[in-house]
């Protein structure tokens, strides 16, 4: 193809200027694709930590200190499973250290229908054992056969957590749970600091969210009814959000790579003029003008787009690996979508800013553009 | 046979300060196979009668043919096409593309135009106006004054065109290479091609058949 040849040596034959204009595009595309692959590493290990089950509803008292005994009843009518917990922070002995621990207390049978063991057993009825936390189980080297030390009790670890990530409900990864009986005997409450329900079809959320809101809040407000699935979306909606806005930041460095595109060339279209003016004398349509000009706009989007795309991926590892300490995100699907978004963006700037000039070009009369000097 | 004919050609020119008429109702024909010049004082309007012959100006009034094609009213594509193929331009700055070889600037027509074997045929093209093989891995700039006007000579034969037109191609030249120039030209009339050459100089007007004398916008008279 002759006029991208013609549009390769004119780029050779002012480098310098070619290089500038092609560290503008870099700048821009690696701006778009490192924040977008920023925000989107960023929104894959929320989501990961986030214990994302939908079709979950948690019911915390409102304006009350707990949900009470007869108000659980109600619940329990809502839904097949409803799981009562209580929790406290207490001063607890581990592994010879004290700290300040989370405890949950659940009845021994409802552990295993929200959480899952990396070791041990879990709690039998009744039991005065306890459930240890991932987090809490290796930061304190705690193993299965230990026991913690609350208040007079000493309560032997029969069983470790697996990690889960943070909740809405429950933060088990750095909390000991202990059965209803053992949290009883430890303090005295009565009602229950938060409800988790379970229901069977997530369809059936928003229904059973409201069964509960009508059946409890019938007076006054007594409960304040939380619905994972909304949370969760509302949380996705965030980061798309937060990838936006950053992709945005690194437009407007993409606009000003586009300015100096099309500065560059309107600059090579006058100096020119007199050539483009034998061009065409001797035969070269106006298309194949447009076309010379629009192939350098688009060799130097290219070539900008790909360098800027793989320092940009470059960058988000950087970041990856320094803040979120983790690089797998970096390969998903989603981050590498960025690579390609940044590119696009790059030509896509690069063919739009030659589009004036070239068109501009194309345009001038043989005969003025022969007597330009 | 004509191959140029100019009916009643008027060109007026608009400007600020008001209007110039460059041709003032040229009538002329040109045969196939004439070697013309035309001379006439500066700004009497030799450039433009040579632009419209090359279809690179329209006139404002008047008819011109090139070939029996009435190219009155052709769109510029058109008239882009008929200057490839039908006119070969010989400029006096030589205006070779830079970025290309002396080979490259001989082929550029032919691939412009499509034509099989244009690097076969530029070597050729580039023998035949006298240059060293060697030459044609040069860039313009690396070429001598009249071993770039020779390369143009040939770029302008490269699509085998049935007219030369040569605006003051001996302007920039001394007279040693002025003179091979002229005589590169009288051989292409000899092989059968219609040249039209615009001077000042006596001696490159006595290179050709005919000379129009342009006064005005207006021919003047016509010499043998
Ligand atoms: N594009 C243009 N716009 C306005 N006026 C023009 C244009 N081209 C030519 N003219 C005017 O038309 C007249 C004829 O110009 P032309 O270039 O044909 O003269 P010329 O005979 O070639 O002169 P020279 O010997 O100096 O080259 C001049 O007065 C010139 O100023
Ligand atoms: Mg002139």
């Amino acid at each position: 193809m002759i006029f991208f040849e013609f549009a390769k040596r004119n780029l050779a034959r002012h480098k310098f200027r070619s290089v500038l204009a092609v560290i503008g595009i870099v700048i821009g595309v690696m701006a778009i694709t490192a924040l977008g692959i920023l925000g989107n590493s960023v929104r894959l290990a929320a989501s990961e930590q986030l214990y994302m089950i939908g079709n979950e509803v948690v019911v915390f008292p409102y304006g009350e200190e707990a949900v009470s005994e007869d108000n659980f009843k109600l619940i329990e009518k809502t839904a097949d499973v409803a799981i009562p917990i209580n929790s406290m922070v207490d001063k607890v002995v581990l592994n010879g250290e004290s700290e300040l621990v989370m405890i949950y207390g659940m009845r021994s049978e409802d552990v295993s229908k929200l959480l899952e063991k990396e070791d041990g057993q879990f709690l039998k009825h009744g039991s005065l054992n306890c459930l240890v936390g991932s987090r809490l189980a290796d930061n304190y080297e705690l193993r299965v056969g230990e026991r913690a030390t609350i208040k007079s009790q000493k309560p032997r670890i029969v069983g470790i957590l697996k990690e889960r990530g943070m909740g809405f409900d429950i933060n088990p990864d750095n909390a000991i749970i202990v059965s209803d009986k053992m949290f009883s005997s430890l303090y005295n409450s009565s009602g229950y600091n938060l409800v988790v329900v379970k229901v069977g079809k997530i369809e059936e959320v928003e229904e059973v969210r409201k069964d509960i809101e009508d059946r409890l809040n019938k007076k006054e407000k007594v409960v304040m009814v939380m619905e994972l699935k909304q949370i969760v979306e509302g949380i996705k909606e965030f980061f798309n959000i937060l990838s936006m806005f950053l992709i945005g930041i690194g437009s407007i460095s993409l606009v000003v790579a586009g300015v100096s595109i099309l500065n560059v060339m309107m600059m090579s279209t006058v100096e020119r003029t007199k050539e483009i003016g034998v061009m065409r004398a001797i035969g070269t349509s106006k298309s194949g003008i447009l076309r010379m000009f629009l192939f350098e706009s688009l060799i130097l989007g290219t070539i900008g787009g790909v360098i800027g795309a793989i320092f940009g991926f470059g960058v988000g590892f950087l970041v990856d690996v320094l803040i979120l300490k983790e690089a797998s995100y970096l390969f998903a699907p989603s981050s590498i979508f960025y690579v390609f978004v940044g590119i696009a963006f790059g030509i896509g700037t690069s063919v739009l800013s030659g589009l004036y000039p070239a068109w501009r070009a194309s345009r001038l009369k043989p005969i003025e553009a022969l007597r330009y000097e | 046979m004509k191959v140029v004919e100019l009916v009643e050609v008027t060109k007026v020119y608009e400007l600020p300060r008001g209007s110039i008429k460059a041709l003032d109702n040229v009538t002329a024909g040109i045969e196939a196979g004439e070697f013309i010049s035309i001379m006439g004082p500066s700004g009497s309007g030799k450039t433009t009668f040579l632009n419209i012959i090359g279809c690179l100006d329209v006139p404002t009034s008047g008819e011109v043919l090139i070939g029996n094609e009435k190219v009155n009213g052709l769109s510029d594509d058109q008239l882009t096409k008929l200057r490839r193929d039908k006119i070969g331009f010989v400029f006096q700055q030589f205006n070779l593309i830079p970025t290309l070889t002396a080979l490259e600037n001989i082929e550029y027509p032919m691939i412009l135009k499509g034509v099989n074997g244009h690097e076969e045929r530029s070597k050729e093209f580039l023998r035949s106006v006298g240059l060293d093989e060697q030459l044609g891995e040069n860039k313009p700039n690396e070429l001598s004054g009249g071993e770039q006007q020779r390369v143009a000579i040939a770029r302008a034969l490269a699509n085998d065109p049935d007219i030369i037109l040569a605006d003051e191609p001996t302007g920039n030249l001394d007279s040693k290479t002025s003179k091979d120039i002229m005589q590169l030209l009288q051989a292409t009339n000899e092989r059968g091609k219609t040249i039209i050459v615009v001077t000042h100089d006596p001696l490159v007007a006595g290179y050709t058949s005919r000379t129009f004398r342009l006064v005005d916008g207006r021919v003047d008279r016509v010499g043998v």
